[in-house]
């Protein structure tokens, strides 16, 4: 059980090294115009790690907000991922994914006169669905936590930025958090009021990743946040509200060989319920069997979700002009909940939220329909590449 | 039929006049390689020049740069969260000596997450443990402390691998840093362009060279044109954005008035080229009148005539180019050793690779060439077309007309040279026009010279018939018989001694001015500098270090210099001033002023209120004067106007030199560190023992600390080495005429031998035409080498006050070293006696009837 994000974790963290060696090494292919990037082919390669010297997840950690929305810098690896759905007052839809990651370079910050240094580096991705535009905007960004470019932190008040993508709080308590972000030719600038507390995975937030002691990570959710505010579309502003999904995640991982890929799931239920739930696709096309899922009740009790409580069925496909990958579009996924049962059907709300990154994967809006109706964000990797190669 | 006939015979005349086609083909040989040799060592210092800055700054289309204070570190910030602008790069940059040789390299800082746009062959960059796997080196360049990159040409200088360890020094002290990883440059050029070039992470390079909080430019690649206003206007008073290429030429310019004048000089040599090859078809018209009478005789036309010599010229000339274009290739590769070495002293630091030959200088050789061959071939061409077949049997026919045409030559050579004289009057600030116009003065001398020679035969026949005997006055009238070859030989001899004299009088001149000045500029007892090349090196010393320099035993006072580049908003096509801040006077007494606006002992005083002096060759490119008196400088705070008050002269740079006082220098630029120091000791002390403690305290540091007389050496030796090439060039060129020259006096020597035979017949004996022959050589030897004088005398002139003045600021004493003079003279006469002795010796030997048979 306390294995269920295991792989994902291992998958994201490797994938940011992985990311990181090839932003500094395709240098040359990293442009703002999503569209320069399709042409580059890019050998993803194994990056080093080093993993000695950082702290690690091994006990159970003393969770303290707002301390720990903040950066734990001695961990090699730290994220703030938000993901939500968005409508207009007349029912324009949007999604939008706002990450950035936090990578340590070294365990220690050495002592330097150069305001340049910094064992901190920071990459951001930044995307709106267009649903009724039928447009996926996207850009990525990345930083040196060095002279204000980026970083993190919680005092005197919480802020996570690159250049000027933020996501901010203007109290010490964070209870909103704000996100703007302006990119080219799109923008958010949205607040997020948690409706639900930290809801935490594995041992109340340690999640362990495999059997030895500290190759495990931190984990805490805030799965439900009441977002309004604005996204903007070439000069168009457009007033939204909605529900956004935030995923926290610091640890130190060992690298180890592992999969091809993921698909996980972050679902916003009508009835106040959120679900998250994934699967890994292994190398022999078996699925990774301790992954699991969390189900977060409407008043943030959490109940896991085993891999024997669900299933995922694709119901069709998508294949990228840019990338040439074939994506699953549609799922079924049904859950047993001890004596009840729950059917949703998950649709893309726009088949191309493909995130053409230095690493290529799938983010996208889609609508939760069957059971109980909802909205959620669907993320595919390792379609692409074969994410193996990162880990 | 008639023209296959033309053809043939200027083949024939070809194959025969085996000698003279050789020196025709050599003095344009000699002349095409000077020109290719000096172009090519040029272009090659000046393509790995603009390759180095090319591959410092990219795709840059823009850069933003400060003063000494260098660009806020929070300015990058800014552009890129408040403007939004992607495209940026953070710079730190400066010179470090790597290794045991301390071999000068330029330390590159970079942010690697900004280069995407701007440098991108740093994507070619493998990693220490996993050779070709990249990326991985520059994200260790990052997490790990100095660490840094390299090319492999510079790996392999350096004797490092990947993993190795390297010693950096600079003037704060030295540092290990590890090499972690080879880029891999996509091509030739990039790889010429990285050969002096160390990446590393920018904060590595701010611990190395940098200063805290600033920033030594930031690159950007711009398109858009609102951007650029949105940049202009948002930037702090004391940083300014401008486009990389217009600083590029201004940089590249630097050193354009030195190798003009290196060109000018090689095509000297091929004016002198030319005056042989025109003594040489002269020669061979006049030697082959019968057989152009004949031609005519037999109904060859003028324009035959006429294009038969111009085809002999151009088979010449071309083979003459190839071999030019070929040797001055090689000489090239001997020439570009001196030529970067002195750009690198007196300019910029450049290292050169590859040669380049580019097809500009393939053409101007091939045009030079060929244009030298056919120019010098046409009027001869043209005397071969007055030839009638009755006139080719009168051979006096042809001199009376050239002792005429001395007359009319001496006319023209005296309108030539006013023209030349005057042109100096016009448009004064060009070069080129200085340099056209030291041609036009060279040429007129050189039209004069036949006429001066006959004058001056006509004046020696009796001296020389009352010393010598008949034979003193045979040799006189002998060589004014013939002047129509004589002339030219004594002209072409002329013009290449007086290039000696010229330039042997200018290198003294200037030698001597800057002996004087130097003798008075250096006042203090011990200088401590960085070892530093070229104008663009600034050099960062800590002013600790003065204070520990103060408490030494022996030294009374302590004086300090900053030495920085500074923008001048007014002269935006210029390089950066040369500003230098001292904080005291050292040469307040001995400084010697073009003007001053203020009396001598104020000047201090005026400084330390905010006013400037500037260095003549400043105030000459600057259009400085009493009356524009003021100069615009960027500050911390903006462009502020400082007030001059006096030009002085000073031959340290001839790009100038602002001189302010340290405290208004502080007062306007945040900047922590001086340039240099330099210490007056007590009475009673030893500047040797203070020296040795000197060097004990900065131990470390790789400081040079001299005494005034090594620094006077030091100065000379790079001095010296400037004039080095100039001086090659001029030997070269006084090689290439001794040669030509020998060789043409030997032909017209070669080619007496039926008036010899009739001597012989008449019944001189062997020793008199032995004694007769070398006369007239020597005559004409000794006439060319004093003519030389006075045309040497002018050039130096026109050098020191027209070119000197246009191409470096300068103006400098007039020295005339009475031993150049003579050695001149004594060149001239050797040439023309040793161009004899094979002609004499032939002479002697003569059997008569042979001699006269053969015609």
């Amino acid at each position: 059980m306390n294995s269920s994000y295991v792989n994902k974790w291992l998958l994201v963290s490797g994938l940011i090294v992985g990311v990181l060696a090839l932003l500094v090494f395709g240098a040359v292919r990293i442009a703002t115009q999503p569209s320069q990037l399709i042409g580059a082919e890019t050998t993803i390669i194994p990056a080093e790690s080093r993993v000695e010297g950082f702290a690690r997840a091994d006990e159970p950690w003393p969770w303290d907000f707002p301390r720990d929305h903040g950066p734990h810098p001695a961990f090699q690896t730290e994220w703030w991922y938000f993901t939500g759905n968005l409508t207009t007052a007349d029912g324009r839809r949007f999604g939008y994914q706002f990450t950035i990651f936090r990578r340590a370079l070294t365990p220690e910050q050495r002592d330097s006169q150069s305001e340049w240094y910094t064992n901190q580096i920071y990459l951001a991705h930044f995307t709106v669905s267009d649903i009724a535009g039928e447009t996926f905007y996207q850009e990525e960004r990345f930083s040196r936590g060095a002279v204000d470019l980026a970083g993190a932190e919680v005092s005197p008040r919480f802020r996570v930025w690159i250049d000027d993508w933020a996501v901010f709080a203007t109290d010490e308590a964070v209870s909103q958090m704000f996100i703007r972000a302006q990119a080219a030719g799109f923008a958010i600038d949205l607040t997020l009021t948690p409706v639900k507390g930290p809801a935490f995975h594995g041992e109340n937030g340690l999640s362990k990743k495999g059997p030895e002691p500290g190759n495990a990570s931190y984990y805490y959710s805030l799965s439900r946040l009441e977002t309004t505010g604005t996204v903007e579309i070439g000069n168009k502003q457009f007033d939204v509200s909605g529900l956004s999904w935030m995923d926290r995640e610091f640890g130190t991982s060992a690298l180890s060989a592992g999969a091809v890929g993921w698909d996980w799931f972050g679902i916003h239920l009508d009835d106040g319920r959120d679900i998250m739930v994934g699967q890994i696709r292994q190398q022999d096309g078996s699925l990774e069997p301790l992954f699991g899922g969390l189900l977060v009740l409407p008043d943030g009790t959490t109940r896991y979700l085993t891999a024997e409580e669900f299933t995922i069925t694709p119901l069709g496909s998508w294949q990228s002009e840019r990338s040439g990958a074939t994506y699953p579009a549609g799922w079924e996924i049904e859950l047993a909940l001890g004596d009840s049962s729950l059917r949703l059907e998950l649709e893309p709300l726009l088949a191309d939220q493909e995130v053409l990154a230095n690493v290529i994967y799938w983010e996208g809006a889609v609508r939760v329909g069957g059971d109980v109706q909802g909205y959620g964000y669907a993320e595919l990797t390792g379609y692409a590449q074969p994410l193996r190669g990162l880990i | 039929m008639t023209g296959a006939v033309v053809s043939r015979l200027a083949y024939r005349a070809l194959q025969r006049r085996v000698l003279q086609s050789v020196l025709f083909v050599i003095s344009i040989l000699a002349g095409v390689a000077l020109v290719v040799g000096v172009d090519v060592a040029a272009e090659s210092a000046r393509r790995a020049f603009s390759l180095s800055l090319a591959s410092l700054q990219g795709n840059a289309t823009h850069e933003i740069v400060g003063g000494p204070s260098g660009v806020p570190s929070s300015l990058y910030r800014s552009l890129r969260a408040d403007l939004g602008i992607r495209t940026a790069a953070p710079v730190i940059q400066g010179i470090v000596r790597a290794g045991a040789d301390e071999i000068a390299l330029t330390l590159l800082g970079i942010d690697p997450f900004a280069e995407a746009h701007v440098r991108q062959y740093l994507a070619g960059a493998s990693a220490a443990n996993a050779p070709g796997v990249e990326g991985q080196a520059l994200l260790r360049l990052m997490a790990d402390p100095n660490t840094v990159l390299v090319a492999q040409s510079v790996a392999a200088r350096l004797g490092l691998t990947p993993g190795d360890t390297l010693t950096l020094s600079t003037a704060r002290g030295s540092r290990n840093v590890t090499l972690v990883g080879i880029i891999h440059p996509a091509n030739e050029l990039s790889a010429q362009a990285l050969a002096s070039l160390i990446v590393t992470d920018i904060s590595t390079a701010q611990e190395i060279v940098g200063s805290p909080g600033v920033l030594t430019r930031i690159d950007l690649v711009l398109t858009d044109a609102q951007v650029l206003s949105a940049i202009q206007a948002s930037l702090p008073p004391g940083v300014v954005v401008r486009p990389v290429e217009s600083n590029k030429n201004n940089l590249e310019q630097l050193s354009d008035s030195f190798t003009l004048n290196l060109q000018a000089l090689s095509l000297l040599a091929l004016v002198v080229g030319v005056f042989l090859v025109y003594n040489i078809m002269s020669f061979s018209v006049v030697q082959r009148r019968r057989q152009i009478g004949m031609l005519r005789a037999i109904g060859a036309t003028r324009r035959q005539i006429f294009g038969g010599i111009l085809l002999e010229a151009v088979v010449l000339g071309v083979v003459g180019t190839l071999l030019g274009l070929a040797v001055g290739y090689v000489l090239g590769g001997f020439l570009v050793g001196a030529v970067t070495r002195t750009i690198s002293d007196l300019y910029y630091r450049v290292e050169v690779q590859a040669l380049t030959l580019s097809s500009f200088t393939v053409a101007k050789g091939a045009i030079t060439g060929l244009g030298a061959s056919l120019g010098a071939a046409l009027i001869p061409a043209l005397n071969a077309t007055r030839i009638t077949p009755a006139s080719a049997l009168r051979s006096a026919d042809a001199e009376q007309a050239s002792r005429s045409r001395a007359d009319v030559a001496a006319v023209a050579g005296i309108i030539v040279l006013a023209a030349g004289l005057a042109l100096t009057q016009f448009q004064a600030q060009s070069l080129l026009l200085g340099l056209g116009a030291l041609f036009l003065v060279l040429m007129g001398s050189v039209l004069i010279t036949p006429l001066a020679l006959l004058c001056a035969m006509h004046v020696v026949q009796p001296l020389l018939g009352r010393v010598v005997g008949t034979l003193g006055r045979i040799a006189p009238r002998s060589i004014s018989r013939s002047l129509s070859r004589t002339g030219v030989a004594v002209a072409a001899l002329a013009l290449s001694v007086s290039v000696i004299v010229g330039v042997s009088v200018m290198i003294a001149s200037f030698r001597g001015t800057v002996t004087t000045w130097l003798d008075g500029a250096l006042t203090a007892d011990v200088f401590i500098s960085a070892p530093a090349s070229g104008l663009l090196e600034t050099v960062n010393l800590d002013p600790t270090l003065g204070e520990q320099l103060q408490d030494l035993p022996g030294v009374a006072r302590v004086l300090t210099a900053r030495d920085v580049p500074v923008l001048a908003p007014d002269y935006p096509s210029l390089p950066p001033v040369n500003l230098v801040a001292v904080s005291e006077d050292l040469a307040e007494r001995s400084r010697r002023y073009l003007w001053l606006a203020v009396p001598e002992e104020d000047v201090w005083d005026a400084m330390q209120d905010g006013a400037i002096i500037v260095t003549e060759s400043f105030a000459y490119r600057r259009g400085v004067s009493p009356e524009t008196n003021t100069l615009s400088l960027l500050t911390d705070s903006g462009p502020r106007s400082f007030l001059i008050v006096g030009v002085y002269y000073h031959y340290g740079t001839d790009q100038g030199i602002v001189l302010m006082a340290d405290s208004v220098y502080r007062e306007h630029y945040s900047d922590p560190w001086v340039s240099s120091f330099a210490l007056f000791l007590t009475p009673e002390a030893q500047s040797g023992s203070v020296a040795e403690s000197v060097r004990g305290l900065i131990a470390a540091q790789g400081l040079n600390v001299q005494s005034t007389g090594e620094l006077r050496t030091q100065v000379f030796a790079i001095f010296d080495r400037a004039f080095n090439i100039t001086a090659a060039l001029r030997s070269l060129a006084a090689v290439v005429a001794f040669i030509g020259v020998l060789s043409a006096l030997m032909a017209l020597q070669l080619d007496q031998k039926r008036t010899l035979g009739t001597m012989r017949a008449l019944g001189l004996t062997g020793g008199q035409l032995w004694r007769l022959t070398l006369l007239e050589t020597g005559l004409m030897g000794l006439a060319a080498g004093l003519f030389a004088l006075p045309i040497g005398l002018l050039l130096a002139k026109m050098l020191i006050d027209v070119i000197n003045v246009r191409a470096f600021g300068w103006t400098f004493a007039f020295l005339v070293p009475p031993g150049s003079l003579l050695q001149a003279v004594l060149i001239a006469l050797t040439a023309a006696l040793l161009a004899g002795a094979y002609p004499a010796w032939r002479a002697a030997r003569l059997a008569p009837a042979e001699a006269i048979r053969n015609e």
